[in-house]
């Protein structure tokens, strides 16, 4: 059957933008990394350096996985007046690139040891061997976890450990501006959820914390 | 008594009547340039966007790589594999355009290709101006003629040379597959263009520079020789049911469509054009002169009747 080869070409054109149009109303579609789907934006995950993505900036990484942005700068030999706001991509260098960070923080977490526990058998004595029931349970380790050193915030800080360090309560709530009603809410979630910047509170109660006598 | 022939009247073997006005820019061809031009425009505005805005500041922009359907095929195992993910610097919307390009392959051969693709649409500019140019500076034309002579004997190597491009499609789909990121990306000529804001000087942009300057010599060379999407994309295309079909009983023989077809497809010598590289640009069905000679045909999967 023969076709006319200007249908020919709507055809095509019709075809190739219908599959893609059909895609994004389905919601089958997304373009950045950045944000997901429903365009909540992506965070990178504090038990998972690989998570890093390199247009991540050094701020994310700082209030995640618990290591100042000083010691960054040491560890790769980044200029001291490196703003935190500043991409881990546009730093990349023959020294420095997310791979490296990468692998630097996770050289940097502490594996929790957990021994492993294998049960004895329940029947010690059993009447024949083929019926021996014996069971052997292995737990397995959890998987590497992150541990903050002592009395330093992190992403995951609550306020009742504000409290717990001996910070008064009138301190943290004058550095937020407001009363504190749940004790149990995560400060970074707490700034994220206001739309204060969590650096910003983190530095002014970190001071805080750091003036307390240990 | 003899019947006055009707010019609007189209017979098979008849000479097709010259187009004038309005009927002479009403073509398919004028159609497929609006939609490279389009694609093209769009792609260029994203390229702009990104280097203007910036990834690192609070609007999130558009990379125009989201849009590259090859980038789908990269990361199509990962995505596969692990349900959720993409190798670095792809998307689902890569996979989409995938999608999208393999499908149109299906029904109507590498299309994408002729009709979308912005870097065979860039390759085509450039063609174009070295035809202009031709035109107005003989000793230009008498030079490209000279070369295209003794290139002529290298017509074995052009058709060795074709299947470099499976070789790119393995290397880049499996190389991702096995290490996990795209091993292609650095020697991609369409990453170094769409890139070339960040004025990186990668393995790309000197094979962007070669292609470029190889499209005045030659039409569509990174088409012909190395690109794996449409080495894909004209795999796939074997089992379209369209095809274009030379009436041998009608076609006087002047190879103007080989001299149009910018795969340098041997057209006048075929009864059926089933090869893998023609991109349906259907150049050839509008610069044959007689009605009938070539047409567009819809039949068979692989039989092609």
């Amino acid at each position: 059957m023969k076709i006319n080869p200007i249908v020919y070409g709507i055809l095509v054109i019709t075809v190739f933008f219908g599959i893609i149009l059909g895609f994004q109303a389905a919601g089958v579609w997304s373009t950045s990394g950045k944000v997901d789907n429903s365009g909540k934006a992506i965070q990178p995950s504090a038990s998972d350096p690989t998570s890093i993505k390199g247009w991540m900036t050094l701020e994310q990484v700082v209030n995640t996985y618990n290591v100042s942005l000083a010691d960054i700068l040491t560890q790769f030999n980044l200029p001291s007046t490196t703003p935190v706001t500043t991409a881990v991509k546009d730093l990349e260098s023959d020294t420095f690139d997310t791979s490296a960070l990468i692998a630097w923080l996770q050289s940097r977490t502490i594996p929790i040891e957990v021994p492993t526990i294998t049960l004895e058998p329940i029947n010690p004595t059993p009447v024949t061997p083929q019926v021996a029931t014996e069971i052997s349970e292995v737990i397995t380790p959890l998987a590497t976890e992150h541990l903050a050193p002592d009395r330093t915030i992190t992403g995951k800080t609550t306020f009742q450990e504000l409290l717990d360090w001996g910070v008064p309560n009138e301190v943290f709530q004058t550095i937020v501006g407001e009363p504190i009603t749940d004790y149990n809410l995560i400060i970074k979630d707490y700034a994220v959820g206001k739309g204060l910047a969590f650096s910003d509170i983190k530095t002014k109660l970190q001071t805080e914390i750091d003036v307390l006598p240990k | 008594m003899t019947t006055k022939p009707n010019p609007e009247q189209v017979t098979p073997g008849s000479l097709k009547p010259k187009k004038r006005g309005i009927r002479a820019f009403l073509t398919h061809q004028t159609l497929r340039r609006i939609s490279q031009i389009g694609v093209a425009s769009f792609i260029t505005y994203l390229i702009i966007r990104n280097a203007i805005v910036g990834e690192n500041s609070g609007i999130a922009t558009t990379s125009p790589e989201a849009y590259c359907p090859f980038g789908g095929l990269e990361t199509l195992y990962k995505y596969i594999t692990t349900g959720t993910s993409f190798v670095s610097h792809t998307h689902l919307s890569n996979v989409v355009m995938l999608i999208a390009v393999l499908v149109v392959a299906l029904l109507f051969r590498s299309a994408f290709c002729g009709w979308l693709c912005p870097l065979g649409f860039l390759q085509d500019l450039v063609s174009k101006l070295s035809g202009f140019l031709q035109k107005r500076i003989p000793g230009l034309r008498r030079g490209i003629s000279s070369l295209k002579k003794k290139g002529a004997r290298l017509a074995v190597l052009d058709r060795y040379l074709r299947y470099l491009k499976y070789l790119v499609l393995v290397w880049a789909v499996g190389g991702a597959a096995v290490f996990g990121f795209m091993v292609f990306k650095d020697f991609d000529p369409w990453s170094a263009l769409i890139s070339i804001a960040e004025f990186s000087f990668t393995p790309g942009l000197i094979v962007l520079i070669i292609t470029l300057i190889a499209s005045f010599f030659i039409e569509r060379p990174w088409c012909r020789y190395a690109c794996p999407l449409g080495a894909a994309s004209g795999l796939l295309g074997k089992l379209s049911p369209t095809y274009l079909k030379r009436d041998a009983d009608v076609c006087t023989s002047c190879k103007i469509c080989t001299k149009t077809c910018p795969m340098g497809l041997k057209i006048h010598d075929v009864s059926t054009v089933k090869s893998v590289d023609c991109v349906t640009c259907l150049e050839c069905v509008d610069a044959c002169p007689v009605n009938g000679a070539l047409e567009v045909k819809i039949g068979l999967p692989l039989i092609g009747k």
